[in-house]
C-alpha cells in the first residue's frame, strides 16, 4: 500500500509541533475570516500569503498554514449565513436559504451544529478523494510535454468562468488582461524589457502576491464604503450553545450526497466551491423536498450545500497540486504562493517534494478534526466576534494586508502598486468582470509563454507541434465543449424565452 | 453604454499592446523571441473587446455623491499611509491611518484614536517582535 506509507510519512511531517500549531492557528483565523461578511476564502488566503512568506516558513509549513485557513474559511462562511442572513463568503450563499429560517425559529445552535457536521463530512470525504485520486492523476500527467502543457493552460483560461459564469466575453477578456500584465518586465529568455515604461521598478514585473492582495483585499475596502449604508438582517440569538449529537446527524444521507456532488464540481476546472454548493442544494431539493419544507429551515437544506461547498474546496486542490492548473480562485492564490516559493506545482511535485504533498494532505485530516472542535463546542466565540464593530475589523484587515506586502519587499512602491490593483479590482467588480481569470493570467502567463517557446524550439519553429500530440488534441476538444457550453448557458440567461 | 465605452478602451489597449510588442527584438535565443507571445495575446483580446462593444451587458449602478467621496477619502488615506510609512515609522503612521479609517467608517473620534493606538501597538509587537519582521520603529527625523 503505497498510499498508506506515503500518508504515514505525511503525518510525521504534519504532526511536528510547528506544523500542528500552524494548522490550529490557520483553522482559527480561517473560521474567523470566513465568518466575517465580505471576507471569503480568497481574501483570507490572500491576506495571509504575504505573512506566511515573510515569516520564511518552509514550503510545506506555509502550505499547511494556508490550506488550514482555506478549509477554515469554508467552515466559517456558514456562520454569518445562519446568524445574520449574510453569506460570509460566496460559497455560503446557498446556506442562507434554509439556515437563516431555521435560526429564526429558535434553532440557531442546531443549524450551526448540522452545518459544522456537514462541513466535516464534506471536507473529510474530499480529503480522502484527494488522497486516492491525486497521485493517480499525477502519474498520468507525468507524460505531458510542453505542447500539452500549453493546451492545458489554454483550457484553464477558457474554462475558468465555469459553465455557469457571467458573461463569457468578459471572463475571457479578464484572462487576457492577466496575460498582458504577465508580460510586463524583463523577458526571461532574452533580457529585453517589455512594457516597463522606462522605470526599473517594473523590471521584475508585477508580483502576483501584491496584485492578489490588492485585487481581493483592497478592493473590498472600496466596496465596503459603497455598501456600508445598506443595513443587514438582525442577528438571531444563539440559544443553547452545544447541540445534541442526534440533532447534528440529521440529514446524514443529504451530507453524503452533497459531498459527492460537491467533490466532482470541485475537481472540474473552473467550477469551485460556489458551484459545488449550488449543485448539491438543487439536487437535494429535487430528492427530498416532498413536503415543501425547503427554504423554510429544513436541516437537509443546510446539510447538502455545506457538505457540497466543503467537498468542492477539497476537490479543487487536486488539479492545482497535480497539474499546476488551479480550478478555483483560492487555489489560484495558493498556486501563487507555491510559485513564489520556487516550487513548481505539477505532476513532478509528487516525486520531488513528497514531504510537502503528503504533509499537506495529512494536515488536512488534522485540520478537519480541529475545525470540528472549533465549530461545535467553540462556535460561540465566532458568533460573538461577528458583533465587533466594523471600524475595528476593517482597519485591521487593511493593516495586515499592508504589513504583509511591506514585510516581503520593504518597498513603499509595492504598496502603491497594491492600491492600484485594488482600484483596478474594484472597477472590474463594478463592470462585472471576474477577477480570478486576471490572477490566473498573471500567474500562469510566464509559464504559458515558456512552454510555447520551448515547444516551438523543439519543432524548429513549426506551429504544427501544438496539435500533434493526442493529449493536447484531447484537451483542446474538452476546452471547445466547455466553451460552447458556457456561451450556450450565457445565451439562455440573457433570453429566458423557453422557446429558445 | 458603459460596456461599449470600456470595450473601446480595451480595444485601444490591445492594439497598442500588440503594436508595442513589435518593437521587442532579439537576434539570439529561441525561434519565437520576446515579441510573439504578446502579439498572440493582443489579437484575441482585441477581437473580444470588439465583441463586447457589439453585445454589451447591462450597465452597472455607480454610487455617486457621498459613497464616492468616502471611497476617495479612503484611497487618500491608503496612499498617504504608503508614502508616510517610512518617514513617520510604523507605529505613528499606523495609528494615524487606522484612526482616520475608523473615523471614515463612522466611529467616534475617541474610539478611532483608541483603535489606532491599540492596533499600532499590537501589530508592531506581533510583526516586529514575535514574527521578527523588522519594521521602521521611529520617525526618520528622530532616527
Amino acid at each position: 500500500m503505497d498510499i498508506l506509507n506515503n500518508l504515514a510519512a505525511g503525518f510525521a511531517v504534519a504532526a511536528t509541533p510547528v506544523n500542528l500549531a500552524l494548522a490550529v492557528f490557520g483553522c482559527f483565523i480561517g473560521t474567523l475570516v470566513g465568518a466575517l461578511p465580505g471576507l471569503g476564502p480568497v481574501n483570507g488566503v490572500a491576506i495571509l500569503i504575504p505573512v506566511a512568506f515573510a515569516m520564511k516558513l518552509d514550503p510545506a509549513s506555509a502550505m499547511i498554514l494556508l490550506t488550514a485557513v482555506y478549509y477554515g474559511t469554508m467552515y466559517g462562511g456558514r456562520i454569518s449565513s445562519i446568524m445574520l442572513n449574510i453569506p460570509g463568503d460566496e460559497p455560503a450563499i446557498m446556506t442562507t436559504l434554509d439556515g437563516y429560517p431555521m435560526a429564526r425559529s429558535g434553532k440557531a445552535a442546531q443549524a450551526l451544529g448540522i452545518s459544522a457536521m456537514a462541513s466535516f463530512v464534506g471536507a473529510t470525504l474530499a480529503t480522502v478523494g484527494l488522497t486516492l485520486f491525486a497521485p493517480a492523476l499525477a502519474r498520468v500527467a507525468i507524460h505531458f510535454g510542453p505542447a500539452d502543457y500549453f493546451s492545458l493552460y489554454v483550457m484553464a483560461f477558457a474554462t475558468v468562468g465555469g459553465v455557469v459564469g457571467v458573461n463569457p466575453f468578459k471572463t475571457l477578456i479578464a484572462a487576457f488582461l492577466g496575460l498582458m500584465l504577465a508580460a510586463v518586465g524583463l523577458d526571461p529568455g532574452t533580457g529585453i524589457a517589455r512594457y516597463t515604461f522606462g522605470t526599473f521598478h517594473l523590471y521584475d514585473g508585477f508580483d502576483p502576491i501584491v496584485a492578489i492582495v490588492g485585487l481581493f483585499a483592497i478592493s473590498e475596502v472600496l466596496v465596503y464604503f459603497e455598501t456600508a449604508h445598506i443595513g443587514g438582517s438582525p442577528m438571531v440569538p444563539l440559544g443553547r450553545a452545544i447541540p445534541r449529537l442526534r440533532e447534528m446527524v440529521q440529514g446524514f444521507p443529504a451530507m453524503l450526497r452533497g459531498a459527492g456532488l460537491g467533490f466532482i464540481a470541485g475537481v472540474l476546472p473552473g467550477a469551485g466551491a460556489s458551484l459545488g454548493a449550488f449543485i448539491s442544494y438543487t439536487a437535494e431539493k429535487q430528492i427530498s423536498n416532498t413536503h415543501d419544507t425547503f427554504g423554510k429551515g429544513d436541516p437537509r437544506g443546510i446539510a447538502a450545500p455545506e457538505a457540497g461547498n466543503n467537498a468542492a474546496a477539497g476537490g479543487a486542490l487536486i488539479p492545482m497540486l497535480t497539474l499546476g492548473v488551479p480550478g478555483s480562485g483560492t487555489t489560484a492564490v495558493m498556486l501563487a504562493l507555491l510559485i513564489s516559493l520556487n516550487i513548481q506545482p505539477g505532476p513532478l511535485l509528487f516525486e520531488r517534494s513528497p514531504e510537502l504533498v503528503w504533509g499537506l494532505i495529512a494536515s488536512l485530516y488534522i485540520a478537519n478534526v480541529v475545525l470540528l472542535i472549533l465549530n461545535i463546542p467553540m462556535v460561540g466565540i465566532f458568533t460573538r466576534l461577528l458583533s465587533l464593530p466594523q471600524w475595528l475589523l476593517m482597519p485591521l484587515v487593511v493593516m495586515v494586508s499592508f504589513l504583509g506586502i511591506y514585510s516581503i519587499s520593504h518597498s513603499p512602491f509595492d504598496l502603491l502598486v497594491m492600491i492600484a490593483f485594488g482600484v483596478f479590482g474594484y472597477l472590474l467588480r463594478k463592470l462585472d468582470f471576474p477577477m480570478v481569470p486576471v490572477v490566473l493570467g498573471l500567474l500562469l502567463g510566464a509559464d504559458m509563454e515558456n512552454n510555447l517557446r520551448r515547444a516551438l524550439s523543439i519543432s524548429g519553429g513549426d506551429w504544427g507541434i501544438l496539435v500533434q500530440s493526442p493529449i493536447a488534441l484531447g484537451i483542446y476538444t474538452v476546452t471547445a465543449v466547455m466553451l460552447a457550453l458556457a456561451f450556450r448557458m450565457a445565451r439562455r440567461k440573457v433570453s429566458p424565452d423557453p422557446a429558445d | 453604454m458603459m460596456d461599449r465605452l470600456v470595450g473601446l478602451l480595451l480595444l485601444a489597449l490591445s492594439i497598442s499592446y500588440g503594436v508595442t510588442a513589435g518593437s521587442f527584438q532579439a537576434s539570439f535565443g529561441d525561434p519565437l523571441g520576446p515579441a510573439a507571445f504578446p502579439m498572440i495575446v493582443a489579437v484575441p483580446a482585441a477581437i473580444l473587446s470588439l465583441a463586447m462593444m457589439i453585445w454589451p451587458g447591462p450597465d452597472a449602478v455607480w454610487s455617486l455623491g457621498r459613497p464616492m467621496l468616502m471611497q476617495g477619502a479612503a484611497l487618500a488615506v491608503l496612499v498617504g499611509y504608503s508614502l508616510l510609512l517610512e518617514p513617520l515609522g510604523f507605529p505613528l503612521a499606523t495609528a494615524l491611518g487606522v484612526s482616520l479609517l475608523a473615523r471614515l467608517i463612522g466611529s467616534a473620534w475617541l474610539h478611532g484614536l483608541m483603535a489606532g493606538a491599540g492596533l499600532a501597538g499590537i501589530l508592531f509587537f506581533v510583526f516586529d517582535w514575535l514574527l521578527n519582521l523588522p519594521l521602521p520603529a521611529l520617525p526618520q527625523f528622530l532616527g
